[in-house]
């Protein structure tokens, strides 16, 4: 191949990738900006309290809990910092927290940006959610109890 | 609602012009090796590691790129190299588990849980949910 041919072909396959990635990235924000905006995440923490009671965390876990599964560990780094920096939750919540969330984050993105260039994103999104939710499970197990400090429950 | 709408899409467009910054570079650097060569020599050295995951050896530039810089790296060079649907979602896989390193575990640093559990966590699962589906999706041709 030519190396016109060749930088043609580069730019041709770079700019396609990144219009692909646009078409779902920007209407994907619009979304995020209005749950933000409307206060859905407040009702959507709701949904998730089920399965954070399997995996031992508890209400004050859970915001910070949403806000990274759906945007992310560093565009939600503030409101996760925020959350433990308010005090609320302890010890044992902040780690269950942290290892659902390294494990799955931002899954609508990175779902989609994988799917976009060919992945299977059924298998994706539940692999991930699944194999963070049993570590959780696993970690609050081996955690035990009796390490828990005892907080008033001062949850509402 | 238009003013949610409207940050939302200024929001997207700034995302997608990060990608573009970090794609497009790694994508170029790719194509340059795959055209002269070194791409070749990479994916020889890493062919061993890499078919325990049933992915040829440049997906070891993938799995670097991925979790030292971060995601969109990763696709840029993703895309520039070829890979079947099956491995395409054994590395997505691999990736969800483990990627950006350096940036997430700064903040799980700050929330004050131990970056020595967190990271051979995610290492780990990479891993080995890289062997588990390696074996059923993966596959050299």
């Amino acid at each position: 191949m030519s190396l016109f041919g060749f930088l043609v072909e580069t730019l041709w396959g770079v700019g396609a990738s990144i219009l692909k990635l646009s078409l779902i990235i920007i209407p994907l924000m619009i979304v995020m900006q209005v749950l933000k905006d409307y206060q859905w995440l407040d009702r959507l923490t709701r949904v998730l309290q089920p399965i954070g009671n399997k995996m031992g965390i508890r209400k004050d876990g859970l915001f910070p809990l949403l806000v990274g599964i759906l945007f992310g560990i560093s565009y939600g780094s503030g409101v996760i910092i925020q959350s433990v920096e308010s005090g609320e939750m302890d010890e044992k919540d902040r780690l269950l927290v942290a290892v659902f969330l390294v494990l799955c984050h931002a899954i609508i993105e990175d779902t989609l940006i994988f799917a976009a260039i060919g992945a299977n994103g059924f298998i994706l999104l539940t692999t991930r959610v699944l194999v963070a939710f049993l570590l959780t499970v696993i970690v609050s197990r081996q955690y035990g109890r009796t390490r828990r400090k005892t907080y008033e429950n001062s949850t509402t | 609602m238009i003013n949610s709408i409207k940050s939302g899409f200024w929001m997207g467009i700034r995302t997608t012009g990060m990608l573009a910054r970090v794609i497009v570079p790694v994508y170029l650097l790719v194509a340059i090796l795959s055209r002269y060569g070194g791409l070749e020599q990479i994916a020889h050295f890493f062919e061993p590691v890499m078919r325990i995951f049933g992915l040829p050896g440049e997906a070891a530039l993938v799995l670097v790129l991925g979790n030292v810089v971060n995601l969109y790296a990763a696709l840029g060079a993703i895309v520039a190299i070829s890979l079947t649907q099956g491995q395409l979602t054994v590395i997505a896989l691999m990736l969800g588990f483990s990627h950006s390193l350096f940036v997430e575990s700064a903040v799980v640093k700050q929330t004050g849980v131990s970056i020595r559990i967190i990271l051979p966590l995610r290492v780990g699962m990479m891993i080995l949910v890289g062997v588990v589906a390696g074996q059923v999706m993966g596959g050299i041709a």
